[in-house]
């Protein structure tokens, strides 16, 4: 067998053990957890960057190594870097859970990087479950313990009702396509998509990874979750988790080649529904995360727009905007961690005077609204423009005209963030925002990453195009 | 095509965006430094744009100092800047206006650095845009170039400014959800690969069914930054709303961005949807030239007053445009850089009065004219120029539009000269409200414009005269542009 192929998933393994051990000792110590952690989550960069040319299969053909899957683990692994760089100050945390916070964000990592890599439908069930199940833990952690506990078991309850359905569909299809490979459906599945069950059989197969996206209707959980999770595991939940749900969404509907005019069908409706729902939720929110967590509905709906189109250049832009996805939401709660300081939920008010109390964190969060909402310079906005761009060749005018029109409103509460950073002034005189240098190093390199990708695209898009490749 | 030997265009960013990197180095606190920062850097570009002005070869026409980077090959998006008879004039615009508008800033004080940060935004997106032949960075920069407005209102502005900032800023990017699927719409159904405009404008690589789509999208996206009536209602809020300098920028270049827009972009790709939709074009802008006359009639807030006015000339913008004709295209251009001239001369004067007075509202004001005499002046003569008094520069390209409409459409062209008249009366009923009269004793102390703090509206005057009474100079200037693009129709 050839290991080197698992090199990734086996540090990640091994990271999760390392922390399965600290949580062990009677001695609880925050700072050297978090040290451990980054050092930890640094190296997986390194051995993801490493790994990223491998290729070839697993596991009695149940696990595949390509581009697609090391690109996103590339993604994944530099999502929990990211994540953890910003736990220095866990304080909604009990530092005696410290251990078990970091156990499990590796340990979910490493089940996204099974998932990314999975091409058999079981083993993509177990990787998906064992992500869930960690971030139900991971949800109800924080020591606010009625607000997280609720999250945790909404989160719960909503996911694995998505399992159930999920499960349902995948014997559906394995009722009618006899196909448990992944392989196995792209010969099968596309002849067989008029089969009123093979389509039903995918579409509730798909519903497993709906849930994670938070495409409507298995939303409900994102605001709530949101908002009750501690911020640095809504950070992670709003990112890493999102990527993964994107890659695996990806894979599965690649699976059917050109696709059915019923499928897109459906795939159009939950992705008009997602994204109107999500911006229309997000104007009313007061509380920061709950306007993320909607405004991530309504990114999960353009995402689908790129899917949708099944075509490669299609699933290029959806790739580009998985890293899009990731670098801006990121820095938006890079924002929300270091303003709130104490780890209290932010309300979108007490941005207020942010312009004064720390520049830089106003104009990062300013860059990461504008990436958000699609306007360019921008990653983001670069990432719809290709997504756009892919469904524009199928001929999904109306469609990316409806996406267009959502731009739009949601840039009205984007600009109201905005205006709570740089205009509103706080009651009381504010106390100036310090920052930790490595921390104001990581600010500007992302928003400079993210002004720089979204004028330059050339390279992370040649290289979306060479993963996206490979899925077909 | 003639390949520029130094990047003049590029260097006219790169000076913005040095400007700007210098800005944002600078501590906040050195407010003066700043400004001379801004001032500077707005200088070289205003250097560079009259250098490009005057350097163009007229006798050769055609694009010159063209620079082209393939930038994202695969996508066929090309960095591709290029002058000709149409855009010099507007970046010779945007050089004065961004000049001068730094300098009628030179007494702010609050929050120095971050306005000069977003006004260089701003800037140097507007000057992107009017160079630019690739869709991919028209569309960038046109979207670049609304997004610091927000801001720009929001904390810097007056009267019902976040009202004002909230509506401009979505009516505009609600336009650019227009532009962007009409762009991508080309750019797949022409199947060539490429945002380049000189490629995608030769004839027959649409078809009339899908220019007429792509035109009408287009025409009404970047219409609303036109002021088209009726989609003009972000307007005379915005411009009441924001700073001094930055209703400048916007009612003297920023809307024609919008114009320019549409002639680059819907006219020169899908000539035939311009012809075909050319009479609801004329329907528009006679609606918007007689609707901003009468509404400017009953303001009673100075801006507001200019507000109303621009809608009004914008629309002889849009009627020139609408005529399909080279006279109509010279007016409309000529048009557009007087009257970004004149409302620059406008918003410049009454920031000054307002500044001293800290009121707009006509009737508290009165007899200025003996208070402060050269401010008076300055205002004065924006208000002839926007009656179109002979020999000001705004003057020739609304007789040229109003030539070229009387052929295509004698009665929408009465109505717009009808209204005309009515404009004229709005406008000295605000001069002598404003500054005849009366003398109102509150205001008997100020000052009049020092020699420094007038150079902005001084600048704008003498090339506001210097046109008007050498036309010649800007219409051999576009006409290398206007009669190979007509011409190249009727056959």
């Amino acid at each position: 067998m050839k290991w080197s192929l698992f090199y990734p998933e086996l540090f990640y393994f091994v990271g999760g053990l390392a922390f399965l051990c600290l949580s062990m000792s009677k001695r609880s110590d925050p700072r050297r957890d978090y040290y451990t952690a980054l050092v930890l989550a640094a190296l997986g960069v390194v051995v993801c960057l490493t790994a990223v040319n491998r290729e070839g299969f697993l596991f009695l053909n149940t696990y595949r190594v390509d581009l697609f899957s090391q690109v996103f683990k590339m993604m994944l692994s530099l999502g929990l870097f990211l994540i953890i760089s910003i736990c220095s100050e866990l304080k909604t945390i009990s530092p005696r859970h410290h251990p078990e916070f970091y156990f499990l964000l590796f340990v979910c990592t490493l089940a996204m990087m099974l998932l990314v890599s999975s091409v058999h439908i079981l083993t993509i069930y177990v990787a998906l479950e064992l992500s869930s199940y960690s971030l139900y833990i991971l949800v109800a952690l924080r020591r606010d313990e009625k607000m997280s506990l609720e999250a945790g078991i909404k989160y719960f309850i909503v996911g694995i009702f998505a399992s159930a359905i999920m499960l349902f569909g995948v014997a559906l299809l394995y009722s009618t396509t006899q196909a448990t490979y992944v392989t196995d459906m792209i010969r099968v599945l596309p002849g067989m998509l008029a089969t009123p069950t093979v389509l039903i059989g995918l579409l509730l197969t798909l519903c497993g990874f709906f849930f994670k996206l938070a495409v409507f209707p298995f939303h409900f959980w994102a605001p709530d979750v949101y908002q009750g999770a501690a911020n640095q595991a809504t950070a992670y939940i709003a990112t890493a988790s999102k990527v993964a749900a994107i890659a695996i969404l990806t894979r599965m509907v690649a699976v059917t080649g050109p696709g059915s005019i019923y499928l897109v069908h459906a795939l159009v409706t939950l992705s008009i529904i997602s994204m109107t729902l999500g911006n229309l939720a997000a104007i009313v929110q007061k509380d920061l995360k709950r306007l993320l967590a909607y405004s991530a509905v309504a990114h999960a709906g353009y995402v689908l727009i790129g899917i949708l189109s099944m075509t490669s250049a299609g699933y290029a832009s959806v790739i580009f905007y998985a890293v899009a996805l990731l670098i801006m939401k990121f820095t938006a709660f890079l924002v929300v961690v270091k303003v709130a300081d104490d780890g209290r939920n932010l309300e979108i008010s007490q941005l207020a005077g942010l312009h004064r109390r720390s520049p830089l964190l106003a104009m990062a969060l300013m860059v990461s609204v504008f990436s958000l909402a699609g306007i360019p310079p921008t990653i983001g906005f670069t990432g719809k423009f290709l997504i756009f761009a892919a469904a524009m060749q199928n001929g999904y005018f109306t469609l990316v005209l409806i996406a267009m029109i959502n731009v739009v409103i949601s840039l009205y509460y984007y600009l109201l963030i905005l205006k709570a950073a740089y205009l509103q002034e706080p009651q009381d005189e504010p106390s100036p925002l310090h920052l930790s240098q490595p921390t104001a190093i990581l600010t500007g390199v992302l928003v400079v990453v993210m002004v720089v990708v979204g004028i330059y695209p050339t390279y992370l898009f040649e290289l979306a195009r060479a993963a996206a490749g490979t899925l077909m | 095509m003639e390949y520029a030997s130094f990047p003049y265009l590029t260097a006219i960013l790169l000076s913005c965006v040095t400007g700007l990197v210098v800005i944002l180095i600078l501590p906040g606190e050195r407010k003066a430094q700043i400004k001379w920062v801004s001032a500077v850097f707005s200088g070289i570009t205003l250097i560079i744009s009259l250098y490009l002005f005057f350097a163009y070869d007229k006798s050769q026409g055609g694009l010159q100092f063209v620079e082209s980077i393939p930038w994202v090959e695969s996508l066929g998006i090309t960095y591709f800047n290029a002058a000709d008879g149409f855009n010099l004039p507007m970046l010779l615009l945007t050089g004065i206006v961004f000049f001068t508008g730094v300098l009628t800033m030179w007494e702010l004080d609050y929050r120095v650095k971050e306005f000069y940060a977003f006004y260089f935004v701003m800037v140097t997106a507007v000057f992107g845009l009017f160079m630019s032949m690739d869709l991919f960075f028209i569309f960038i920069w046109y979207d670049v170039s609304l997004f610091p407005m927000y801001l720009l209102i929001v904390v810097w502005g007056k009267t019902r400014k976040e009202y004002g900032a909230m509506k401009l800023t979505l009516y505009l990017l609600a336009g650019s959800a227009l532009v962007l699927p009409a762009i991508i719409y080309l750019y797949v159904q022409s199947g060539l690969n490429t945002f380049d405009v000189t490629i995608l404008m030769r004839p027959d690589t649409f078809t009339p069914g899908q220019q007429k789509f792509a035109f009408i999208l287009l025409y009404i996206g970047f219409g609303i930054l036109a002021g088209v009536w009726p989609f003009h209602t972000w307007s005379p809020v915005g411009h009441v709303a924001a700073p001094h300098a930055v209703s400048m920028v916007h009612a003297g270049v920023l809307m024609k961005i919008g114009a320019f827009a549409i002639l680059r972009v819907a006219i020169f790709i899908c000539p035939e949807g311009w012809q075909h939709w050319a009479q609801l074009m004329a329907v528009l802008a006679t609606i918007g030239i007689v609707y901003g006359a009468f509404v400017g009639l009953s303001q009673k807030d100075l801006k507001f007053v200019i507000g109303y006015s621009s809608v009004s000339h914008m629309g002889i913008v849009g009627l020139g445009l609408a005529t399909v004709s080279v006279e109509g295209l010279n007016g409309a251009v000529f048009q557009m850089f007087g009257h970004g001239i004149m409302t620059a001369l406008f918003f410049s004067s009454v920031g000054y009065i307002y500044d001293r007075t800290h009121t707009k509202i006509i009737a508290e004001l009165g007899g200025l004219s003996r208070i402060m005499p050269v401010a008076s002046t300055y205002f004065i003569v924006a208000a002839m120029a926007s009656m179109g008094i002979p020999f000001l520069a705004s003057f020739w390209g609304e007789l040229m539009v109003f030539i070229a409409a009387f052929k295509a459409y004698p009665v929408r062209g009465a109505l717009a000269v009808g209204a005309l008249v009515v404009s004229a009366l709005f406008m000295l009923r605000m001069v002598q409200h404003t500054f005849y009269g009366p003398k109102n004793e509150k205001y008997a102390h100020l000052s009049d414009v020092p020699f420094g703090l007038g150079i902005p509206r001084m600048i704008l005057l003498i090339v506001l005269v210097a046109f008007g009474l050498y036309p010649t100079l800007m219409f051999d200037m576009i006409e290398t542009a206007s009669v190979p693009f007509i011409n190249g129709l009727l056959q």
